[in-house]
């Protein structure tokens, strides 16, 4: 062995020795990768191949009372695509696009992204999903989803409402109980590998996880017969909007919501905010003369006077301090009775002088006037009732004619459905149940009790006085029905300015009542907005108001009031005759 | 003719650790191809099994011949190993831009690979011929040099640069292993780093880009950056002890690319997690240290040598692959020794084996 070998064989230790020290290093790198950085290198693994697949259940449908569909959710398909999938991209992407009526340079440009999932179309009609379906084109996914249609356009848009385009409810009752009618989310996994093909996808049943259904108290007969003759009447004396109510005095359940203008929610993004909106319930209003009705109701509840008690009505003006009230017609004495009938606002300031602001306010307060309802439509107004204590004389007065004082609609048709109900007041309600996708009842609502807020023998009174607002000489008289006796109240209250004063042309007419006056089966309000032709709630709010009264009964097969004598008939035609 | 002893002194280790690596391998490899239910990749396993076979034999021959007359033939081997190169170039198959493979019938082969065994041989033969105390000087280098830049220049050609600074590396590593004289050394260190850089503008770009990418892999993650991405992925989320054979969800579901050939550790890392690809490290330390063991106890310096430049190039090609899935290192087309799918790399390791072996056998026979 030359001395050169044995100089070499010593360096094998240091070969070895370098080997291992450079094997040490991968060795410390598998332990970084394995134990160290293990965690976000897992979870990066798994956000590679677990694709979080949301499929939604079918939203609830909202039924009318007699379960005839308002608002559904149809099944529509959408189109992805996995375009790592796809074989000839430009030349298929061309294809479909000439089928969905999409751009065919944007399509393929969005299929050449390079992202593994991406969506051709949401939502697409189901002939042209057929005619993509026959292309036969790897890689594309038709992915169920809902959409929500309105069968009957416009009617009760504003109490229904809409959903937007995630089918997440935004107004109405698709807002107010969208907990109800959401359908559950089902957030499952679907394993999937590099190229997007699908592997183990646990299944999972649409219906399994559908919303709870709705079933209204409205009746989409009777919204069809208010927004009717809602609209006419707008229409007729040009008023900027509208509303009519028609509720059964008794339980509080609404029958019919109308607004004018309507508004179509399956395009609900085409018309104008301010018309999406339950102004029945959510903006207040000044009532005006239908207020007296509440004043009588205190006045004669106190024993403060009796519907006979006369007052001196001041030949039409009447001064409170540095004020003038004054009345349409000039009247000397008037009974509390006439003073309703005929609507003096003299006699009601002087009835609200001997009733006294504090026994109005109670009276007015226990009708539900200033709190809300609590009716289940979101935004709820609860009008204006100031406390009395802050009521100077001239305040006393005019609220006593419903001025100073602010309603919503429901608020107002609630009290004077407890007048037709013997006294007693209950809470307005829109959603009669609430029904799990397997039929069963989740939930029964409106069965609250009542609250006497006056005896049954003063609103029997009432009634009475009410009843002769819609006879000959009475402001209502344009009510009249020839079968059935019609109660009301007219009202006809200048709107506030813009510079904050009472306007001498713009009124809020309006018409409130309820008929037949023995068992009333319906309570009706009519609000005319601004009208231009004319503004007396009698002339131009009554009419619709009788209208829609009349339908009604008609189409609830209300038996005509036997005892209704000739002289109604009478007049109810010689008022047919003067239209 | 046929020694007994040489029967006697069969190296049962080195065969050991070879059987384990290739069952491994092939355990891995099956697992690999078999990924996502790709029925067409399934063949490539069968395939292996023949080249192992193949490669059991050429090994088998190898050893039975006595390295002495290797030392002889070496001019002759070395030459065919360059005139195999030059035919790649000439009549060469390109796969993906490079001229690598030659097509012989049913077979496709990577001479390549093949030249590295040459060029150990050659390079063993010079170096036993010409040893020295003080070490070599450039001047000695020069030919040595030369010898290896013809086969370097000739794969560089291909190209395939990983292969070509692999030859460079063995050859390095032989040399640095005899000895270089101090102030050589030096000046060798000086121009090499120069040359890198100089090297670096000769570049194609996609070397280049593999390089940048390989410094953040971030860069790119959908493009360049993708493989590293996604071998450090598997092996991360393989954790301690694995998912589990043919459950890796990144090999299974083909995030892994080239997961047979270049990247089968990220499948065994992630199905076996830290205990496999530990275990894995360790058989290949056992290797080395084995190859190593047998040129310390080799009689003469050829067969030192010989011993140390296999072992070099096994160590080379175990290193820069694992470094490269880990992410320790840019992402060059280096297969895995006895683990990666591949006819060239499977015979050529095992005919290095068949080197390191009839080293080992004829370490008591006197001359």
């Amino acid at each position: 062995m030359t001395k050169g070998t044995k100089t070499i064989k010593n360096k094998e230790l240091f070969v070895g020795l370098v080997f291992s020290l450079i094997f040490l290093v991968i060795a410390g790198r598998a332990v970084q990768l394995h134990v160290i950085q293990t965690k976000w290198l897992t979870a990066k693994a798994e956000s590679q191949y677990n694709k979080y697949l949301v499929t939604c259940g079918k939203r609830g449908t909202i039924y009318d009372a007699n379960l005839k569909e308002l608002a559904v959710s149809l099944e529509v398909m959408s189109i992805g695509a996995f375009p790592g999938r796809m074989e000839d991209i430009s030349q298929n992407g061309k294809k479909m696009a000439k089928i969905l009526g999409l751009n065919s340079k944007k399509l393929t440009k969005t299929l050449k992204s390079g992202k593994s999932f991406v969506w051709v179309k949401r939502k697409v009609a189901p002939n042209d999903v057929e005619k993509i379906k026959n292309l036969d084109v790897k890689g594309l996914e038709f992915i169920p989803e809902h959409n929500r249609f309105y069968p009957n356009m416009g009617l009760a848009a504003q109490v229904i409402g809409f959903t937007g385009t995630d089918e997440k409810g935004l107004e109405g009752l698709e807002f107010q109980y969208n907990r109800e009618l959401e359908a559950a989310s089902d957030k499952f996994i679907v394993t999937k590998d590099a190229l997007g093909r699908r592997f183990n996808s646990s299944g999972s049943s649409v219906t399994g996880f559908s919303g709870n259904d709705l079933v209204l108290t409205i009746d989409k007969r009777i919204q069809f017969i208010a927004e009717n003759a809602l609209k006419e009447a707008s229409e007729e004396f040009q008023a900027v909007s509208g509303t009519a109510v028609v509720m059964q005095p008794d339980t509080g359940a609404l029958l019919a919501v109308a607004h004018f203008p309507e508004f179509n929610p399956n395009i609900f993004k085409q018309y104008d905010r301010n018309v999406w909106r339950n102004r029945a319930v959510t903006d207040p209003f000044e009532p005006g003369s239908t207020l007296k009705v509440f004043l009588a109701a205190a006045a004669i509840e106190s024993n403060v006077c009796t519907p006979n008690s006369i007052f001196f009505c001041e030949n039409g003006t009447y001064r409170i301090g540095r004020n003038k009230v004054n009345d349409t017609h000039p009247y000397q004495w008037l009974s509390l009775q006439q003073i309703v009938k005929f609507s003096s606002n003299i006699g009601a300031v002087k009835v609200s002088e001997i009733t006294g602001k504090k026994l109005l306010y109670k009276t007015l307060t226990n009708f539900g006037f200033g709190k809300q309802t609590g009716i289940d439509c979101p935004g709820e107004t609860s009008g204006i009732l100031s406390n009395y204590n802050t009521w100077s004389s001239i305040d006393t007065g005019a609220i006593s004619f419903g001025q100073g004082i602010s309603v919503s609609a429901v608020q107002l048709l609630a009290g004077v459905s407890a007048i037709a109900n013997g006294g007693k007041l209950v809470k307005p309600y829109i959603v009669k149940s609430i029904i799990s996708p397997d039929g069963t009842i989740v939930r029964e609502c409106g069965k609250t009790k009542g609250r006497q807020v006056i005896s049954p023998e003063t609103a029997e009174k009432i009634k009475v006085i009410m009843s002769t607002v819609v006879t000959d000489g009475g402001t209502g008289v344009n009510a009249a029905l020839s079968r059935y006796t019609v109660c009301g109240k007219t009202g006809t209250a200048q709107k506030i300015d813009k510079g904050g004063s009472y306007s001498n042309d713009q009124f809020t007419a309006s018409f409130v009542g309820f008929a037949p006056q023995q068992h009333p089966a319906v309570a009706v309000l009519v609000i005319l907005d601004d009208p231009k032709v004319n503004h007396y709630g009698g002339v131009v709010a009554a009419p619709a108001f009788k209208q829609i009264v009349h339908e009604t009964l008609n189409y609830l097969n209300v038996e005509p009031e036997t005892d209704s004598n000739d002289e109604t008939i009478l007049l109810a035609q010689r008022i047919e005759a003067k239209r | 003719m046929f020694d007994r002893r040489l029967a006697e002194n069969f190296d049962w280790g080195l065969m050991g650790i070879t059987l384990l690596l290739g069952s491994i391998g092939l355990i891995i490899l099956y697992s690999a191809v078999t990924a996502g239910g790709v029925s067409a990749q399934q063949s490539l396993y069968y395939r292996q099994m023949v080249w192992f076979g193949a490669g059991f034999f050429l090994m088998t021959v190898i050893f039975m011949i006595n390295y002495k007359d290797l030392e002889r033939w070496a001019p002759g081997i070395f030459i065919c190993c360059i005139a195999l190169l030059v035919c790649v170039l000439v009549f060469g198959k390109v796969v993906g831009g490079s001229r690598r493979w030659l097509v012989l019938g049913p077979v496709t082969i990577q001479p390549s690979e093949l030249v590295k065994i040459g060029t150990i041989i050659m390079m063993a033969r010079f170096f036993s011929r010409n040893a020295s105390r003080r070490g070599f000087t450039i001047r000695d280098l020069i030919r040595p040099a030369a010898l290896v830049l013809v086969p370097f220049v000739l794969i560089v050609k291909q190209p395939d640069l990983g292969t070509a600074l692999l030859v460079v590396l063995i050859a390095a590593s032989m040399t640095l292993f005899v000895g270089i004289e101090r102030k050589s050394l030096v000046y060798i260190v000086f121009a090499g780093m120069g040359t890198g850089l100089v090297g670096w503008f000769f570049l194609k770009g996609y070397q280049k880009q593999r390089i940048l990418t390989f410094l953040n892999p971030d860069r790119d993650p959908l493009g360049a950056g993708y493989h590293i991405i996604q071998s450090k992925i598997a092996i991360g989320s393989g954790m301690l002890v694995g998912k589990g054979y043919l459950k890796g969800t990144q090999n299974t579901l083909s995030f892994l690319p080239e997961q047979h050939t270049d990247f089968i550790l990220s499948v065994l890392s992630e199905e076996w997690g830290f205990l496999g690809s530990i275990v894995v490290l360790l058989l290949y330390m056992f290797l080395f240290i084995w190859g190593l063991n047998i040129a310390h106890k080799s009689r003469d310096s050829f067969g030192t040598i010989l011993s140390v430049g296999i072992t070099a190039m096994i160590f080379w090609e175990a290193f820069i692959n694992i470094g490269m899935v880990m992410g320790l290192m840019p992402v060059v087309g280096v297969p895995l020794p006895l683990i990666s799918y591949g006819g060239s790399s499977v015979v050529t390791t095992l005919i290095g084996i068949g080197l390191l072996m009839g080293v080992s056998m004829r370490r008591y026979i006197k001359e």
